[in-house]
């Protein structure tokens, strides 16, 4: 009994302890984050998540990428304007994606680096992933921000979302 | 079989054997700790994707848990509150198995964050269940070896 007690308390030391040093580290980290856990509200006039801001701009510095809603990403679509990067694995991107979209599975980002650096660093990105079960589409707008790209929005609502408005899609073979 | 293993537990070389195991778990330990403290966002991030945990904990818990691993890994190292760090330790580890668990069943596909938050690390899957139920064990041996030689604790 005696025992059990010192470990208890041995517990909420070490607790303690853990707390205290962390919270204090936040204060002297660069890029530390407040106790409170801040969100963002994405989405359009039919429906509303609230996800971490961290999610989206985990370090806290720099401009982060912002959400794009269905009719504004059509829109660029149809104004040939913008490039679709597919977040998705390989599998998913072939059984079916947004015409013309081309296939960037976050997990294989560094795998296309070669790809991307040949690309126009002002041009309009837009990535998705399937919709709003997924973060791939926000984790691969932030890799392309911290690599320089200064136009890169993320389609929450995703390849879900584009398929049931009807939107030209294509699979691969 | 088990009177050989507590013979072994109480010698000096299971003494040996088991400080090691405390080291060894305590030195992984700080080194898991280390990326998480430096990128306090980028492990409210990996802990967000899981999509257990209710958003106003989120970030509390992303500034004490690397912090807590930390402590521990120290703590079993120095030979000092150790027992309270591998209890710690072993529920921490507990917890993780039960969310890598939940987010395969769920089919979510991402980063653990367990290690590092490299881009780059493994994802969740069987592989990391195992690994942390093999550091757990290790966590239940250095608690059956206090057992063994403290059998009053």
């Amino acid at each position: 009994m005696l025992q059990m007690k010192k470990l208890v308390k041995d517990i909420l030391t070490l607790v303690t302890v853990s707390t205290v040093l962390g919270i204090a580290a936040q204060t002297v980290l660069p890029n530390g984050i407040g106790l409170r856990t801040e969100v963002t509200i994405i989405g359009d006039d039919s429906s509303e998540v609230a996800i971490p801001a961290v999610s989206i701009n985990p370090n806290g510095n720099g401009e982060a990428a912002q959400n794009i809603s269905l009719a504004n990403a059509y829109k660029a679509f149809q104004n040939n304007s913008v490039l679709f990067f597919d977040a998705r694995s390989p599998e998913d991107f072939g059984a079916g994606h947004i015409a013309n979209a081309t296939n960037l599975p976050v997990h294989a980002f560094m795998d296309s680096l070669t790809y991307l650096e040949n690309l126009d660093p002002d041009g309009h990105i837009i990535t998705y992933c399937d919709g709003e079960d997924c973060n791939a589409s926000i984790d691969l707008a932030a890799d392309l921000k911290m690599m320089g790209f200064s136009k890169v929005n993320f389609f929450f609502g995703g390849w879900q979302e584009w398929r049931d408005a009807g939107y030209p899609v294509e699979s691969s073979p | 079989m088990r009177a050989s293993l507590e013979n072994f537990l109480a010698s000096k070389y299971g003494e040996w054997f088991i400080r090691s195991i405390q080291v060894g778990l305590g030195l992984l330990f700080i080194y898991a700790s280390l990326d998480k403290i430096m990128n306090p966002g980028l492990f409210a991030k990996s802990i967000s994707n899981y999509r257990l945990l209710p958003l106003p904990l989120l970030h509390i818990s992303a500034i004490i848990l690397p912090w807590l691993e930390l402590i521990c890994g120290i703590a079993l190292v120095i030979n000092r509150y150790q027992r309270a760090a591998y209890t710690i330790i072993g529920g921490l580890l507990l917890v993780f198995v039960l969310a890598i668990t939940s987010a395969m069943f769920r089919g979510l596909d991402f980063n653990c964050g367990c290690f590092s938050m490299d881009s780059e690390e493994s994802n969740v899957g069987l592989l990391k269940i195992f690994q942390n139920l093999g550091l757990f064990f290790s966590c239940v041996l250095i608690e059956y070896r206090t057992r063994v030689v403290q059998p009053n604790s």
